[in-house]
């Protein structure tokens, strides 16, 4: 299969991993942290974890949306369901992240008009196909997905939709990594960047990394083959003291990302002073909400959301997980009370969650890890 | 190749998370209509994808998706060269 194959070689990605061996130094233990939830993904469904030295760790960050939705924004989307007037419509993963009082599922179970899309445009064209109903979109992700978003809102206003708003949901990625960067609690040596919020974004937004943190930063493509060469980038640089940005991907990331679509969003969106993200709390400007020409599309003023903040289950520690200073396996309820059939915390939800990729994909691995043994 | 899929659709899949992430799917372009484009995935799969972001684009040219939308093109020298 083109564009998929030729990075999944098995006999070039073990190359690979013996270059990687040969930069370690046995003395040393590295800590690299994949910001995004697609690489902890592809880290566990190939087992990468297992081809890299012992002294080489990899450290899950904060890049899965779902995952670090805070449950008071899940409780908004919820009461914005259950209107009668409404259809809502949001990705799939979104039906199951646990809010205060359930999930969306359990409210679709019970009546309300919920409909899962893959895309916010297929929400338009319900919008269009229902006009006597509101249909409502929850938008979540990263600079990913913000563009779709922003260009599906520009259709509706071109279209001159009034049935038709966005509960938006989109964050940032920088300020919840320097936001870690900030934290006492958390040494890293350097980040895997996200390949395709990249896309969108560019390198330069990572710059401060070096800059400011003297954190060496590869960004990656999402094959197991992009993965193993960003590591081996990474420990290059590390070995011989640079400290940059480098593009691994640069197949599908230009350096200054899409301007097209940095331009829609610039149109369509505004920072948030500040957004709770779970686990890591406020951070100031992490988050889009929509600008002042698109008021109109806003459910948040439509149906003028309380902004209510919910505490995490006691017992779910996905705040430490989120923050790489926990390996899922070491919360006190993963496996048990917190499962992908029955999850008690959002990392469990989304295949990119954390919890959920080791649950599925890292139980060889998990049966390695003894608990506390690492530094 | 299966099925064309309904054009208004978008079910173009993908492993890892398809739904919210960053995820990225490569689709080749089939074909250009207005402000959208037939494409078609590796497996075959055909979706109509808006590529007002990634515009102009051509037939044949390699895009990358995210919940139909293209976002980004995937560069054909290197896409050869590896
Ligand atoms: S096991 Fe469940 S509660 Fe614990 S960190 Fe993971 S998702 Fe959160």
């Amino acid at each position: 299969m083109k564009y998929v194959d030729e990075f999944r070689n098995g006999a070039l990605a073990r190359a690979v991993a013996a270059e990687i061996a040969s930069v370690t130094d046995p003395q040393r233990h590295y800590k690299v942290m994949e910001v995004c939830g697609g690489h902890t993904h592809t880290i566990y469904r190939h087992g990468i974890k297992d081809l890299l030295p012992d002294q080489v760790e990899l450290v899950h960050g904060p890049g899965c949306p779902v995952c670090v939705l805070p449950m008071g924004r899940v409780d908004e989307g919820i009461e914005i369901a259950e209107r009668p007037e409404v259809i809502f419509t949001c990705f799939g993963d979104m039906m199951r992240v646990p809010g205060s009082k359930g999930n969306l599922l359990e409210v679709k179970a019970e009546g309300a008009d919920i409909r899962m899309v893959y895309s916010p445009l297929d929400a338009l064209r319900i919008a269009r196909e229902n006009p006597d109903r509101e249909v409502v979109f929850y938008a979540i992700g990263f600079e990913t997905t913000a563009p779709s978003t922003a260009l599906t809102l520009q259709r509706a206003k071109k279209e001159g939709l009034r049935n038709f708003s966005v509960f938006c949901n989109h964050v940032t990625i920088v300020p919840p990594v320097r936001a870690l960067l900030d934290s006492p609690d958390l040494r890293l040596d350097g980040f895997i960047g996200p390949g395709h919020v990249s896309t969108v974004i560019g390198c330069r937004p990572y710059e401060f990394m070096p800059h400011d943190y003297g954190k060496p930063c590869v960004v990656a493509g999402f094959e197991p083959l992009d993965l193993l060469q960003s590591v081996l980038m990474l420990m290059r640089q590390l070995g011989e003291g640079r400290c940059e940005v480098e593009n691994q991907y640069g197949r599908a990331v230009p350096w200054e990302g899409n301007l097209q679509a940095l331009k829609a969003m610039a149109e369509v969106f505004e920072l948030r002073p500040y957004f709770e993200w779970r686990g890591l709390g406020f951070i100031a400007q992490s988050a889009l909400k929509l600008s002042p020409a698109y008021t109109d599309f806003d459910a948040e003023v439509r149906y003028t959301t309380p902004g209510v903040r919910v505490a995490d289950p006691k017992a779910c520690q996905c705040g430490e997980v989120l923050k790489g200073v926990l390996k899922p396996p070491e919360c006190k309820v993963f496996g048990t009370a917190c499962t992908p059939e029955r999850p008690l915390g959002a990392l469990m939800v989304s295949s990119e969650g954390a919890c959920a990729a080791y649950y599925n994909f890292g139980r060889k691995s998990f049966e390695k890890v003894e608990i506390g043994s690492r530094p | 190749m299966r099925d064309a899929m309904p054009a208004s659709y978008c079910t173009l899949d993908h492993d890892g998370c398809v739904v919210c992430a960053d995820a990225g799917i490569p689709v080749r372009v089939v074909s250009v209509e207005g402000d959208d484009a037939l494409c078609e995935d590796a497996a075959g799969n055909r979706a109509q994808i808006a590529v007002e972001l990634v515009a102009p684009v051509g037939t044949g040219e390699v895009l990358l998706t995210h919940g139909g939308v293209a976002i980004g093109r995937v560069a054909a020298q290197e896409e050869d060269s590896q």
